[in-house]
C-alpha cells in the first residue's frame, strides 16, 4: 500500500517537472496529456487507497525521511493515509484530473500551455502534501506551496498588469495569515515538544485552556487567509483574473478548502476549545451572508461565482466550528464536485462569448450551448440545495446542525443566505442562457466547446448529482476518526417542516430571480437605473467598500511610510549622523593643523599655552583631592 | 596532510595570488579557477575528514608566535565555521568562474585569492589576536575591489566602508586586551604573584566574568560585530557599498564577508559573556526587529533592483540575528543555518542582478518590465532565489527562518510574532520588484532583444539553484554538525551562567544524564 502513497503524491510532480521540460518552448500537446494521464494515475492510486481504508478502517502511515532535526525538535517527511486524508485526497485527485483535461482544451490557443501544466501540476503535488502530511511542518509546505502555485496562475498571463497585482495580492494576503500559522506551530511545539498530529493532540488535553486557545486562534488565522475569510478575503475575488480552470480547481474546488481541512484535521484540538469553535461558525455565517450579498448585484460571471464559494467557505466553517466535522468534510466534497463544474462551465461561455464577463451582456446561450447550459444549470440547483442533488444533503446538514444546537441566529442566517443562493445563481444562469440574445449586438458569435471538454467535465456532473445518495457510506467511513455526532432533529415533524420550508424558500428565490431576468426583458445596464443609484446596490457593488479602504488605509500609508523611512530617515537621519561624526573629527583635524605649521613662534606659544592648560589641571586637582577627598 | 589542512585552506591561495603576479594576463582567468577550484576541493575534503559526532573543535593546529604575551597561532574547526568555509571558498570560485570581462580581470584575481586568505583565517583563528588581524586584513582587499572597480562614487563608498568598520573593530580590539588582562589576573598564581596571558579563545572560555564586566566588555565586542553585520543603525555603509562596489564584490561581501559579524557573535559573545546576553537579549532582539521592518519597508521603497536585494540583506540579518539571541540550540542552529542559505540566495540574487546589469547598464527597475517573456530562463532562476528569499518551504531559506523563530518564540512571544512579519515585508518588497521587473509588456525598446542567461553565468547559477532545493528538502548533513557543537555552546554557557535569570533562559542540556546518574546512586543505595 505504501507504493500506492507514494504514486499517489508523487505523480502530479512528475507530471509537473515534465511540463517544465517543455516551458520555454512552443505549445506541445504531449506537455499536456502527460500530466493528465499522470494525474489519473494518482487518482487510481487514491482510489486503491480509498478502497484499502474502507476495508480495513485502518490508516496507512509512512515516514520518508528526516526533514529537519536540532535540539529537541524532530520533523520527518511523514504522510498518513487516513479516513479524513483519503477524502481529500479522492477529491483533489478527481477534481484536478477532470480540470486538467478540460484545460488541454480551454488553454488550446495558449502561448503558455506547457507553463500553464507545469504550474498546474506542481499545485496539485502540494495539495496532496498538504493534506497527506502527518505533522504541522508538512502541512505548512503545502500550505506555502499551494500558495506559491496560485501566485503562480493567477498571474499566469503576466503581460496583465490586473493579473499580476491579484497574484501579489493573493500571496501577500495569505502571508499575512500565515505568520498566525507559523505562530500556532510554535505554540504547538513549544507546549506539545512535537508537531507530529497523533503525539500532539495527545497532550493537548493535558494543556492549559488559555494555551490551547490561542493554539486555537493562531491555527485558525491561518486558516482564514487561505479559505478567503473575512477580512482576509478581498484576494479572492481578484483572483478571478486567473485562467478559468485554475479559478475551478485552486479557487473553488481546493486549496480554499484548505482552512477547512485544517480545522477538521486539528479537531482535537478545536474540541477542546468550543468557545473559540462557536467564533469560527459566527464568522463563518456572517461571511455566508456577507459574499452572497455581494454576489446579488456582481456584474462579472466569474466573481459572481466566487463569491459563492466563499459563501459556502462561510457555511463549511460553521459545521466545522460547531464541533460537525464530518458535515463541513462532507460539504467541502459536494461543494468542490459543483462548483467545479460551475466554474468549468463559466469557462466555456467565457469561450463563447470571447471572454466577455458581464453576464448582461449575454442572454439566449442555451440554444448554443445545450451541454454547458444543462451543466450549469444542474450545477446551480445543487449549489442552492434542492432535492435531490449533492447540495440538498450536504448544506441541509449544516443548517440542522445550527439548529439541534440551538444557534438559532447562525441558523437563521443560513437560512436567509440559503434564499440569497439560488437567487444569485439562477440569476447568473437566466442572464447567461435565458432571454434575448444581447450578445448579439456585440458583434459575438458564441460556439459550444469541445466535445471532450464536456466529457471531461460529465464526472463532475454525475457526482453533484450522486454525491448526496453517498452520505451514509461516507459517514460510517470518516467517523473513524472525527466525532461521530449525528445530527437528528427530534421531532419528526419539525424536520419535515424545516426541510420543506427550506425547499419551498429556495424554489421562490429561484423563481424571482427567473421572473426578473428570464422573463422579463432585461438592458444592459448603464447606472441609470434608479436600483444602481442606491446605496445598497453602491455598497454592494462596491464589495463594502473593504478593497477602497484596504488601499487607502494599509497599501498607501505602508508605500507613504517606506518612502518616508527611506529618504527621510535613512538618508536625512541615520547617514547623515554617520557623516556628520566623520566630517566632525576631520574638521577637527583640519582646524587644528595650523598647531603645527612649523613656524617656531607659533609653536612655543601653543606649548605655553598647553603648559598652562595642564598646570592648571594639575592644581585643580590637587586642590580638589586635599579639601573635597575625591 | 588533513593535519595541516586549515593552514593551507589560509594560504594556499595567498600562495597562489603571489604566483599570480606573473602569470600572463591572458591565462590568469584559467589560472583563477583552477586555484579556487583546488582551494573548494580542499575545503570539501576537509568536510569529508569532519566527524559530525564530535561537537568540539577538529584539525587544531598550534604554532607559538609571542607566548610570553599568549599570542599564538591556533587553528580549528568545528561545526559552527565548517560550512561558512565551505562557502567561503564555493563563492570565490563561481565568483572567479562567472567574471565577467571587466577591466585588469588580473588585478581582480589576485585580489579575490587574498580576500579568500582572509576570510577563511577569520572563521578558522581560535586566538583572538589572529583572528583580529584577518579580521582587519579582509577590509583591503574589499577596499580595493570596491576603489578600484565601482561606480561613480566608489571613493566615497569605499572609504566609508572602510572607516566605518574599521572604527568599529577597534573598540572590538580594546576589549581584546581586556578579556586578556582578565585571563592573566584570573590565573595569577598565589605563590609566584605571576599570571598568565592568554588570547586563546578556547581558554577564555574557561573565564567566568562578574556580571558587570561582562556587560562592558560584551558591548565593546558588540560595536565591532554590529557594524560589520551590519545592525540597525550602523547600516548605511553596506547600501553604498553594494551599491558601488561590482558583482563580485557584492556576491562576497553579501554572502561571505557579513557572516564575520554574526558568526563572531556565537564564537565570542555568546560564550564568553553568557550572562551579558541573556541581559541584552531583549533589547537585541528589538535591534533586531527594527532591522527586519524597517528595512524591508525601505526595501520596499527603493527603484535600484540592487539596493532592494541590498537592503534585504538587512533584513535577513536581523532574523539571523534574533536566532542567535534566542540562545537555545533550535535558534542557534536556525541562526547559523541562515547565514549558509542567505549567503547562497543573496549571492545568487547578486549574481542575477549583475546578470540584467552587464545587459544594460542600469539597474534601475523602471528601466526594465516584461523580461518574463524576453529571457524566460532568467525569469526563472530570478524566481526561484526570490521564493528562497522570501523564505517558501523547501528552498533553504526556509529551514533558517523558520528555527531562527521558532528558537526565539520559547524567549518573547510577542517579539516572535512581531519578527514573524518578517515573512510578510520580505514578500512584499520581493513581489513588487519581481513585478516591475518581469512582468507586464515590454515597453522599453533596448529590452526587447536581450539574451537570456548564457553558459558563463548558468556555471555559478545552477550550481546556487540545485543547492537552494537540495539543502531545502534535505538540510541535515549540515544541520547535524551545527547542531552538534551549538550543543556545546548551549551547555557552556548555561554552565558558565551566573545569574538566576541566565541560568532559566538558556537551557541545560544535560538534564537527562544528571537524572540517569541519580538512579544510579539509587540503585547502589539499595543494595
Amino acid at each position: 500500500m505504501e507504493m500506492f502513497l507514494y504514486i499517489a503524491l508523487f505523480a502530479p510532480l512528475v507530471g509537473s517537472l515534465f511540463a517544465a521540460l517543455f516551458a520555454a518552448s512552443p505549445k506541445t500537446l504531449i506537455a499536456g496529456v502527460v500530466p493528465s494521464l499522470l494525474l489519473f494515475i494518482s487518482f487510481i492510486a487514491s482510489s486503491i487507497l480509498l478502497a484499502y481504508v474502507l476495508q480495513t478502517g485502518g490508516a496507512i502511515h509512512v515516514e520518508m525521511m528526516t526533514w529537519m532535526a536540532t535540539g529537541d525538535l524532530y520533523i520527518p517527511f511523514g504522510f498518513v493515509v487516513d479516513q479524513v486524508s483519503v477524502t481529500m485526497m479522492m477529491v483533489v485527485t478527481l477534481v484536478s484530473t477532470v480540470v486538467h483535461v478540460y484545460s488541454i482544451g480551454y488553454m488550446d490557443h495558449d502561448k503558455g500551455f506547457n507553463r500553464f501544466f507545469a504550474w498546474l501540476s506542481a499545485f496539485v503535488f502540494s495539495m496532496m502534501i498538504l493534506v497527506m502530511s502527518d505533522n504541522f511542518a508538512g502541512l505548512f509546505i503545502g500550505w506555502e506551496g499551494v500558495g506559491l502555485c496560485s501566485w503562480g496562475l493567477i498571474g499566469f498571463w503576466y503581460h496583465k498588469e490586473s493579473a499580476t497585482w491579484a497574484a501579489n495580492e493573493a500571496f501577500i494576503m495569505n502571508r499575512i495569515a500565515d505568520l498566525g500559522m507559523l505562530i500556532g506551530i510554535f505554540l504547538v511545539y513549544w507546549n506539545t515538544g512535537t508537531l507530529q498530529y497523533e503525539q500532539a493532540f495527545a497532550v493537548m488535553p493535558s494543556l492549559d485552556t488559555e494555551i490551547l486557545t490561542w493554539m486555537g486562534i493562531f491555527l485558525f488565522i491561518g486558516a482564514m487567509g487561505k479559505s478567503a475569510q473575512f477580512p482576509l478575503h478581498t484576494w479572492l475575488a481578484d483572483a478571478m483574473e486567473g485562467p478559468t480552470p485554475v479559478s475551478a480547481l485552486i479557487h473553488a474546488a481546493t486549496m480554499v478548502t484548505a482552512g477547512v481541512y485544517l480545522v477538521v484535521r486539528a479537531n482535537p484540538l478545536y474540541d477542546l476549545i468550543p468557545d473559540v469553535g462557536l467564533f469560527i461558525a459566527s464568522l463563518g455565517a456572517f461571511v455566508a451572508m456577507f459574499a452572497a450579498s455581494m454576489a446579488l448585484v456582481n456584474r462579472d460571471m466569474k466573481r459572481i461565482i466566487a463569491y459563492s464559494t466563499l459563501s459556502q467557505l462561510g457555511y463549511m466553517f460553521v459545521a466545522a466550528g460547531l464541533g460537525a466535522y464530518w458535515v463541513a468534510l462532507f460539504h467541502l466534497m459536494a461543494h468542490a464536485f459543483f462548483k467545479a463544474l460551475l466554474f468549468l462551465g463559466a469557462g466555456n461561455v467565457m469561450h463563447a462569448m470571447h471572454d466577455e464577463l458581464d453576464p448582461f451582456k449575454m442572454g439566449g446561450l442555451s440554444k448554443v450551448m445545450k451541454g454547458t447550459f444543462v451543466m450549469m444549470t444542474l450545477a446551480s440547483v445543487a449549489l442552492a440545495g434542492l432535492f435531490p442533488l449533492a447540495g440538498f444533503f450536504s448544506k441541509d446538514l449544516i443548517l440542522e446542525v445550527g439548529f439541534v444546537q440551538h444557534h438559532y441566529i447562525i441558523y437563521s442566517v443560513l437560512l436567509f443566505t440559503a434564499g440569497l443562493t439560488a437567487f444569485y445563481s439562477f440569476r447568473l444562469v437566466a442572464l447567461i442562457f435565458h432571454g434575448e440574445e444581447r450578445y448579439k449586438l456585440f458583434g459575438i458569435h458564441p460556439h459550444e466547446a469541445y466535445k471532450f471538454m464536456l466529457i471531461a467535465m460529465s464526472p463532475l456532473l454525475l457526482l453533484a448529482i450522486v454525491a448526496g445518495a453517498m452520505k451514509m457510506t461516507y459517514f460510517e467511513m470518516v467517523t473513524a476518526v472525527l466525532p461521530a455526532t449525528e445530527y437528528h432533529i427530534h421531532s419528526e415533524i419539525t424536520y419535515w417542516i424545516m426541510t420543506i420550508g427550506t425547499q419551498l424558500f429556495v424554489i421562490a428565490a429561484i423563481a424571482f430571480a427567473y421572473k426578473k431576468y428570464a422573463l422579463s426583458k432585461v438592458d444592459v445596464p448603464d447606472g441609470s437605473s434608479d436600483m444602481e443609484k442606491s446605496f445598497i446596490y453602491k455598497l454592494l457593488y462596491n464589495q463594502y467598500y473593504i478593497p477602497r479602504f484596504y488601499e487607502n488605509y494599509f497599501v498607501k500609508p505602508y508605500r507613504e511610510m517606506s518612502h518616508a523611512f527611506w529618504k527621510e530617515m535613512d538618508i536625512l537621519l541615520v547617514d547623515a549622523t554617520v557623516d556628520g561624526i566623520a566630517k566632525f573629527i576631520y574638521n577637527t583635524g583640519e582646524n587644528t593643523r595650523d598647531m603645527q605649521s612649523g613656524n617656531l613662534s607659533t609653536m612655543l606659544k601653543w606649548m605655553v599655552a598647553g603648559t598652562v592648560a595642564l598646570l592648571s589641571l594639575a592644581v585643580v586637582f590637587a586642590l580638589a583631592v586635599r579639601y573635597l577627598g575625591v | 596532510m588533513l593535519d595541516h589542512i586549515l593552514s593551507i585552506l589560509i594560504f594556499f591561495p595567498a600562495l597562489a595570488a603571489m604566483f599570480g603576479f606573473v602569470i600572463h594576463k591572458d591565462s590568469i582567468r584559467a589560472y583563477g579557477i583552477a586555484v579556487s577550484a583546488i582551494e573548494f576541493v580542499l575545503a570539501l575534503w576537509l568536510w569529508f575528514g569532519f566527524d559530525s559526532a564530535v561537537s568540539g573543535m577538529q584539525f587544531m593546529e598550534f604554532i607559538p608566535l609571542i607566548p610570553s604575551f599568549g599570542i599564538n597561532y591556533i587553528l580549528g574547526v568545528d561545526g559552527i565555521s565548517l560550512f561558512i568555509i565551505i562557502l567561503a571558498a564555493f563563492f570565490t570560485l563561481i565568483g572567479i568562474a562567472s567574471l565577467t570581462d571587466t577591466k585588469n580581470v588580473k588585478n581582480m584575481i589576485i585580489t579575490l585569492l587574498f580576500l579568500q586568505m582572509t576570510m577563511v583565517g577569520v572563521f578558522v583563528a581560535l586566538d583572538a589576536i589572529v583572528f583580529y588581524i584577518f579580521w582587519e586584513l579582509s577590509l583591503v582587499p574589499m577596499l580595493y575591489i570596491i576603489g578600484a572597480w565601482g561606480g561613480p562614487l566608489r571613493i566615497y563608498a569605499s572609504v566609508k566602508f572602510f572607516l566605518y568598520t574599521f572604527a568599529g573593530s577597534l573598540v572590538m580590539l580594546v576589549g581584546m586586551l581586556f578579556m586578556a588582562y582578565f585571563y592573566y589576573q584570573a590565573t595569577i598564581d598565589p605563590m609566584t604573584g605571576v599570571g598568565v596571558w592568554s588570547f586563546a579563545i578556547l581558554d577564555w572560555y574557561r573565564l567566568i566574568l562578574p556580571e558587570n564586566f561582562q556587560l562592558w566588555l560584551f558591548a565593546a565586542f558588540f560595536i565591532g560585530f554590529a557594524i560589520k553585520v551590519p545592525m540597525f543603525p550602523f547600516h548605511t555603509w553596506l547600501p553604498y557599498a553594494h551599491g558601488q562596489a561590482p558583482t563580485i564584490g557584492s556576491v562576497i561581501l553579501a554572502a561571505i564577508l557579513l557572516k564575520m559579524g554574526t558568526y563572531a557573535f556565537i564564537r565570542f559573545s555568546l560564550p564568553l559573556f553568557p550572562d551579558a546576553s541573556v541581559y541584552f537579549m531583549f533589547p537585541i532582539a528589538i535591534i533586531a526587529i527594527v532591522m527586519i521592518i524597517y528595512t524591508a519597508m525601505v526595501a520596499y521603497a527603493q527603484e535600484d533592483i540592487k539596493q532592494v536585494v541590498a537592503y534585504s540583506s538587512i533584513s535577513h540579518m536581523g532574523v539571523i540575528i534574533l536566532g542567535t539571541f534566542a540562545l537555545n540550540v533550535e535558534g542557534i542552529t536556525g541562526s547559523i543555518f541562515l547565514m549558509i542559505a542567505h549567503g547562497v540566495v543573496s549571492g545568487a540574487l547578486f549574481l542575477l542582478v549583475g546578470v540584467i546589469y552587464d545587459r544594460r547598464h542600469t539597474k534601475m527597475m523602471s528601466e526594465f518590465g516584461g523580461l518574463a517573456s524576453v529571457m524566460p530562463r532568467y525569469a526563472t532562476i530570478f524566481g526561484l532565489m526570490l521564493m528562497a528569499s522570501v523564505g517558501l518551504p523547501l528552498t533553504i531559506n526556509f529551514v533558517g527562518e523558520f528555527l531562527s523563530l521558532l528558537g526565539f518564540y520559547q524567549q518573547s512571544h510577542m517579539i516572535t510574532l512581531i519578527a514573524g512579519t518578517a515573512i510578510i515585508v520580505g514578500a512584499i518588497y520581493m513581489l513588487a520588484a519581481y513585478k516591475k521587473m518581469f512582468f507586464g509588456e515590454v515597453t522599453n525598446e533596448k529590452n526587447k532583444n536581450l539574451p537570456d542567461v548564457n553558459k558563463r553565468e548558468l556555471v555559478a547559477l545552477i550550481p546556487l539553484s540545485i543547492i537552494t532545493i537540495w539543502l531545502g528538502i534535505y538540510p541535515k548533513p549540515i544541520l547535524e554538525p551545527i547542531n552538534n557543537s551549538v550543543e556545546s555552546v548551549v551547555q557552556l554557557m548555561h554552565d558558565k551562567a551566573i545569574t538566576d535569570e541566565a541560568k532559566s533562559r538558556i537551557p541545560n542540556l544535560i538534564k537527562e544524564v544528571e537524572e540517569v546518574e541519580i538512579s544510579i546512586t539509587s540503585v547502589e543505595g539499595a543494595h
